[in-house]
């Protein structure tokens, strides 16, 4: 036990060492700093960091060996302004379904010819830009692009209008890839056939136009019994084209389409 | 007769009431009564306007400097590379609404920091920044400046006492220990100093370093000694602790906005540009340069104020290298360590002359 006593008193530090390491270090590293930032910028320095989206710009900036990124670069897969392709745009929901922070709203956008479809308008102030959405958008229009510079001194102007979002796309940022791959034995959208009264709903909202109504034959009534009152159709989902939005579950009036595994 | 700012100024009022004289009806009979105070009126404005502009390029390399030791850059878009940043900084302050807490004494929540600012103003007419370019030739200067110097902790202590709150009052009563403690060791420093050269003019230290040397070879433990207690004594990290914005929120100077707030913040650096120029007058030297690099027209002033803005940077490396000390540890430093060194000093400059420095005796100006 007296060993271990012995073991844990540690010596005092001599005063020197602690004038040495209390004054003298801090400020021989602080004099260090002092000297690097002479000759190397210190930050980005924000209303000139727009150049560094500039190409040739970058090129010349020197980066050090091994390090991904230096300064006065920005990475590849960096996650900043949204870019939008409104002409690919399904209309799915999926990237306001996705959104933790509730900052997408699906909002009436003209297509083009005459026709509107629901396209995303995105809050920056509420964004985290966490990148769900751009995981879940299944056409790959709702894209993270580099951009960052959205700063602003009205509230309002934070919020990006689709129209905004296509431009930031028009500007031909660099994208992170888009939607990630889809898992094998993914849920499928089952129908209870029993419920189900063939009104067309779903077939009607589906963005990718994957479901179609295909006649069932009517059975004969038995006496005495009555047979319910339905349209004599039934959707049926092509798979390959479904993109899990869920529109049908949400707009089915008897709650008849679910999702369940693949039979 | 020495060309003091105060001559100067008379020279030129006196020529100009001796134009304008005439245009003025009866200003006959008031003549040397006008000109001695109109003097007194330049002097007090090329002062203040010498100590103002000192201090805006004091704050400005404080964030300049600060900013390249913790990786920024510091003011970078008012003016060239944030000169005018503190200009406008101050509008903003001066814009301001005066007003004081509903329990506060008015009378010494508006007094205190306007003395502090003021009597720290008046410290600058003492200070020669080149020869003669001071209010006037006193005898004792040195003296005077040191005594007006000590004057602080009071009207520290009257302002956070009348601002009727916790943490200012604990400020003001740190600031009043800490202050007291630290005088005895900087004063101590000084008399190493007036031991060499016999004289507490300042003109005259400054011409005994001229001639035999600065003081900051022979005194060097003096010159080290006087610059920590003199950190301690204008209250900057880190001997910070009046302010300590982590226990105290903002020291003694909690309560105070807009002007005031500006009045203390002046007041800090003004004293700190006082500190500045007494290690520069006292430990390097002041005016003089070794080499005749002195000798051009106006040099005496430009090598001065360069001396300052390293003096200065030094406290801005300082502050931004160490932590805050303790209380326990400020009194330690200040009564075990610094005081018996300064009374090493002391010993070791009486030494020096007892060993034959040479102290050369000037003539009385």
């Amino acid at each position: 036990m007296v060993q271990v006593h012995e073991k844990t008193v540690k010596k005092a530090e001599p005063p020197e060492d602690r004038v040495k390491g209390m004054v003298v270090y801090p400020m021989a590293i602080v004099a260090r700093q002092f000297v690097k930032s002479l000759w190397r910028p210190s930050t980005i320095l924000y209303p000139f960091g727009e150049r560094l989206e500039n190409e040739d710009f970058r090129k010349t900036v020197k980066v050090e060996s091994g390090a991904p990124i230096g300064v006065g670069e920005i990475w590849d897969n960096y996650r900043g302004v949204h870019g939008l392709n409104i002409k690919t745009c399904i209309s799915c929901n999926l990237c306001a379904f996705s959104c933790p922070d509730t900052c997408i709203e699906m909002v009436n956008t003209d297509a083009g010819g005459g026709k509107t479809k629901k396209c995303p308008e995105i809050d920056y102030g509420k964004c985290s830009f966490c990148g769900f959405c751009s995981d879940a958008c299944p056409e790959g229009c709702l894209t993270m692009t580099p951009g960052y510079t959205i700063t602003t001194n009205d509230r309002a102007h934070m919020v990006y209008s689709p129209q905004r979002l296509f431009e930031v796309y028009k500007a031909k940022l660099s994208q992170n890839p888009t939607r990630i791959a889809l898992p094998e034995n993914e849920d499928v959208i089952l129908l209870d056939q029993d419920l189900c009264i063939g009104c067309n709903a779903c077939a009607r909202d589906c963005p990718t136009k994957c479901i179609t109504m295909i006649d069932i034959p009517k059975p004969e009534s038995k006496p005495g019994e009555k047979l319910p009152k339905r349209i004599w159709k039934e959707p049926t989902v092509n798979d390959p084209e479904c993109v899990r939005c869920g529109t049908c579950i949400s707009v089915c009036p008897r709650e008849c389409l679910y999702w369940g595994a693949r039979k | 007769m020495v060309e003091t700012l105060y001559s100067v100024a008379h020279t030129l009022v006196v020529l100009l009431l001796g134009l304008l004289g005439p245009l003025v009806p009866g200003s006959g009979a008031y003549g040397p009564f006008l000109a001695v105070w109109l003097s007194y009126l330049v002097v007090g404005a090329l002062v203040f306007a010498v100590s103002l502009v000192n201090v805006l390029v004091f704050i400005w390399w404080e964030r300049k400097l600060l900013g390249r030791f913790m990786d920024r850059r510091g003011a970078m878009h008012v003016g060239y590379a944030g000169l005018l940043q503190n200009l406008a900084d101050g509008l903003k302050l001066f814009r301001k609404q005066p007003f004081s807490p509903r329990e506060a004494d008015d009378l010494g929540y508006y007094f205190g920091p306007t003395a502090y600012l003021v009597i720290s103003i008046a410290i600058l007419g003492f200070l020669p920044i080149s020869f003669g370019f001071s209010g006037g030739a006193v005898p004792l200067s040195l003296l005077v400046a040191l005594a007006l110097f000590s004057f602080a902790p009071l009207f520290i202590f009257i302002a956070s006492w009348s601002s009727n709150n916790k943490y200012s009052l604990i400020g003001g009563m740190r600031t009043a220990a800490q202050l007291v403690a630290y005088e005895i060791p900087l004063l101590l420093s000084v008399v190493a100093v007036v031991a060499l050269t016999g004289s507490f003019d300042l003109n005259v230290i400054v011409g005994d370093q001229a001639a035999n040397g600065w003081f900051a070879v022979p005194l060097i433990l003096g010159l080290i000694i006087f610059f920590i207690a003199m950190l301690a004594e204008v209250e900057r990290i880190p001997f910070d602790l009046p302010e300590a914005e982590a226990e105290l929120v903002e020291g003694w100077s909690t309560e105070y906005g807009g002007m005031l707030f500006a009045f203390t913040m002046l007041g800090d650096y003004v004293r700190a540009l006082i500190g500045s120029y007494l290690i520069v007058l006292l430990f390097l030297g002041g005016w003089s340069m070794p080499w005749g690099l002195s000798s051009f027209p106006l040099s005496g002033i430009v090598f001065f104020q360069l001396k300052t803005y390293a003096v200065f940077a030094i406290f801005i490396w300082v502050r931004a290298s160490l932590p805050r000390v303790r209380t326990d540890q400020l009194l330690q430093i200040g009564w075990k360590r610094m005081l018996p060194l300064a009374m090493v000093n002391i010993i070791w400059a009486l030494a020096l002359v007892v060993w034959g420095y040479p102290v050369i005796h000037w003539p009385a100006l």
